[in-house]
């Protein structure tokens, strides 16, 4: 599969998926005006990348998001779901939650979506 | 009464609720945009703690997005969409150490009692909660009783220092007009 990389805007993040490297980010702020539009292909081509990984393969994914909207938490959501179920079927799976130090609430939501996530590994990351 | 007269009871009527910004008329997600940037760019200035600045900016996106995607006023007359105009009202204002979003728009009537047992369920929860909430609707595992309610509504209330406050006024025999405010 091709590798992805999406320069940020505004209201999008930058998106590094690196299929070759299992090397994946999400970075900057996430209200795009049309959440299916913009996350939609990505979704898809993560989650037939993820559903054909080896139970050998090892995999890291990085949220280093500044805000997302209520929308994109969904989005958020199922990535963390995916990223679980690849962890279950043997892949060795990394995620990295960052988010500035003084951030009560990305705080918070890391804590929260990480909670749920037994076999990959959730590391909680804050960047002074 | 005078134009400037006119305008200056106007803006009088806002600066004494403590109003900052405040936009009446359609709305699209470029309006979002600009006046988000104006609402960061002004709370900075006034050097507001980071995580009111974030709080005050997020609960201006889901209020404006509500209007914007559920206003029943809007041109063309036709299901949500990208392009639409959504009529409503919006300000950002300060309430002592405070800061409030509040906004405003019409609802057709019929929507009023779901709107209503919505919001008021999310209001009487406290913040664990309205995390947990908050999580069960992200995994479409809502709980009876709560059904369908919006995660716009439950992330408000999440950044909100104490219960969100709503109502309605009824308009005509189609419409109501439809308030919330939450104090950051």
């Amino acid at each position: 599969m091709d590798n992805i990389y999406i320069n940020s805007t505004d209201r999008t993040p930058e998106v590094d998926f690196n299929f070759t490297s299992n090397h994946f980010s999400l970075r900057g702020e996430s209200y795009p005006e049309d959440v299916p539009t913009f996350f939609g292909p990505l979704m898809t081509a993560f989650s037939k990348h993820v559903k054909s990984l080896d139970g050998g393969s090892s995999l890291e994914f990085n949220f280093e998001l500044l805000y997302f909207n209520s929308t994109s938490a969904k989005v958020v959501m199922n990535l963390l779901e995916l990223l679980e179920a690849t962890a279950s079927n043997g892949a060795v799976v990394t995620i990295n939650w960052r988010f500035a130090a003084d951030d009560d609430n990305m705080q918070e939501l890391g804590e929260e979506f990480g909670e749920d996530i037994k076999i990959a590994r959730f590391n909680m990351c804050p960047m002074t | 009464m005078s134009l400037a007269q006119k305008h200056f009871q106007i803006r009088e009527l806002l600066h004494d609720q403590g109003v900052i910004f405040c936009y009446s008329g359609f709305m699209t997600e470029g309006i979002l945009s600009g006046i988000g940037q104006a609402i960061k760019h002004k709370m900075t200035l006034e050097s507001a703690d980071a995580n009111a600045v974030r709080g005050v900016f997020s609960v201006f996106v889901e209020q404006m997005q509500n209007i914007i995607r559920y206003s029943a006023e809007r041109e063309p007359e036709a299901p949500p969409e990208r392009s639409v105009l959504s009529y409503g009202t919006l300000a950002v204002g300060r309430e002592g150490k405070h800061f409030f979003v509040t906004c405003g728009n019409k609802v057709k009537r019929d929507d009023v009692p779901r709107l209503q047992e919505q919001l008021t369920v999310i209001q009487q929860l406290d913040h664990d909660s309205l995390k947990e909430l908050h999580k069960q609707i992200l995994k479409g595992e809502a709980p009876p009783g709560s059904k369908g309610a919006g995660v716009g509504f439950v992330d408000i209330a999440r950044r909100a220092s104490r219960p969100i406050e709503f109502d309605f006024v009824e308009l005509d025999q189609h419409y109501a007009f439809f308030s919330l405010k939450a104090v950051i």
